[in-house]
């Protein structure tokens, strides 16, 4: 039983995987900026007075952990349509991971906050900074810096998830792989250079995060060292 | 090896000693006043087995119509596609009645009637859309499913201008049509008048025909006066519509205007 590969009929179709990695790196963005905020703001509204808000939050995050990515992006996307509401198969794509990885996002963002100890904060009032210097200086960014690897880890994931999105139409690079395998019939092929594709895509995304982390947190760019 | 030679052996001997005994097969289905049809009855709405168990679908129609008109009792000989031919090479079966599109290769193998009916690829739209022809589709958001035949056709259509939207199997393209997200699908005009039969809100109806597959009745090769009595049948009861009114009832739609007598 001899392997025979042949990748020439895959590459030659490589606009297309370009398309799909695009797609792919668009639908990752917008839900990690539509889920980040909304995860963000959901951990904050879980440590709330107001019972109604932290109810509102605890229900949303434990409705989104404990229900198959699939299951929501379906119901997204078939539920608004019942109602009357039509998007395209991307916008809801991307709308259905951000309210995934809120879900997530709100979590870890928790964590972060719990760590920022009462201290800082009395300290911060102490040396009579604002409200919103206390709230950005004090308690956000250093809570992000610290759960920083986490919520990297998690924003790959959720980009890695994306594929399933081929599910409703949107034209991503799984979705792409499965027209292509459909086409030429060289199933192994189409998904080794897939995954390869995905492999590349991560990496890009770390090294983003990387960046980034070195532009929001003084302290790695000076020291080196996190939090 | 020996054990396959030995097969090989016995099924030569048996295939000759029905051969002999069988010189014509229509004067055989005469002798014995009964004719044995291969049919798939798990494919619906052509082939299926009704809530009382008793086979019915447009292919076991026509089969009966068929028994009917000759004087014959019938008996069907349940298959699947893939057993399909074999069952009558084999002399398990006399005719096939199996939505058995003809195809060049199977044409070398057995031999093919008029045909009595069409697989319809078409696209077809909700009742409202104002579509008559390919230039009215453009634009439209047509739903298909990945890597089928109507998927590839489509894709090829480059200068057309159609925006396809490519769904993983038939079950999740008939959700988006019936939920709302497409307004077009590609598919067998089968399943777009089902559509409006499951979900009576949002009635679709073919619109513009891709392909048509002839289906035809498949008989052993060398059998000119059975083929020549099927011909005759076939064009009769496509000139009296009573293919039609079967294909009618079972498909939802009229068979193609070219098959029609």
């Amino acid at each position: 039983m001899g392997l025979n590969l042949d990748f020439s009929v895959v590459l030659e179709r490589w606009p297309l995987f370009l398309d799909g990695a695009v797609m792919t790196l668009e639908l990752a963005f917008m839900a990690i900026l539509i889920g980040g905020a909304v995860g963000t703001l959901c951990a904050v509204g879980r440590g709330s007075s107001n019972r109604f808000i932290a109810a509102l939050c605890a229900g949303y995050v434990e409705a989104i952990r404990n229900t198959p990515l699939l299951v929501q992006i379906f119901l997204v996307y078939f539920g608004l349509a019942s109602i009357g509401f039509k998007f395209s198969a991307f916008s809801v794509a991307a709308v259905a991971l951000a309210i995934n990885v809120g879900a997530y996002t709100a979590e870890i963002m928790r964590a972060g906050f719990e760590s920022i100890p009462t201290g800082q904060i009395e300290a911060a009032e102490g040396l009579a900074l604002s409200r919103v210097q206390v709230y950005w200086h004090v308690i956000l960014l250093p809570a992000i810096e610290k759960v920083y690897p986490s919520l990297t880890s998690q924003f790959v994931l959720l980009m890695l998830a994306s594929s399933v999105t081929s599910q409703i139409s949107a034209e991503e690079l799984t979705a792409v792989a499965n027209y292509v395998q459909s086409d030429t019939y060289r199933a192994f092929e189409t998904y080794i250079l897939v995954a390869l594709c995905y492999v590349v895509l991560s990496l890009v995304l770390r090294a983003a995060f990387w960046a980034l982390g070195l532009i929001l947190f003084p302290r790695r760019r000076r020291l080196g060292t996190s939090l | 090896m020996k054990r396959t030679l030995t097969i090989a052996t016995v099924s030569v001997a048996l295939a000759c000693t029905v051969h002999a005994a069988q010189a014509d097969l229509l004067d055989d289905i005469t002798k014995t006043g009964k004719i044995r049809v291969a049919t798939d009855l798990a494919i619906p709405p052509s082939g299926m087995i009704d809530s009382a168990m008793k086979p019915t679908g447009s292919d076991v129609e026509t089969a009966e119509l068929l028994a009917k008109d000759w004087g014959l009792q019938l008996e069907f000989v349940q298959t699947t596609g893939a057993t399909r031919i074999p069952n009558v090479q084999t002399n398990k079966a006399d005719i096939i009645i199996s939505t058995l599109s003809v195809t060049p290769e199977r044409a070398k193998v057995i031999d093919f009637s008029k045909p009595y009916a069409a697989l319809q690829s078409v696209v077809g739209c909700l009742k409202s859309v104002e579509a008559k022809s390919w230039d009215d589709l453009k634009g439209k958001t047509i739903a298909v499913s990945r890597g089928t035949t109507q998927d590839t056709t489509l894709t090829n259509m480059k200068d057309r201008d159609l925006k396809l939207a490519r769904y993983e199997d038939d079950a999740t393209m008939v959700t988006a049509a019936v939920s709302g997200q497409a307004d077009c699908v590609a598919t067998s005009a089968t399943i777009v008048s089902q559509i409006g039969v499951k979900a009576p809100s949002r009635p679709f109806e073919p619109k513009v025909s891709i392909t048509n597959f002839d289906l035809a009745i498949g008989l052993k090769k060398g059998e000119p006066k059975l083929l020549e009595k099927l011909n005759a049948w076939v064009e009769q009861n496509l000139k009296n519509g009573k293919l039609n009114v079967i294909y009618k009832k079972f498909h939802g739609t009229e068979l193609p205007e070219n098959m029609r007598g």
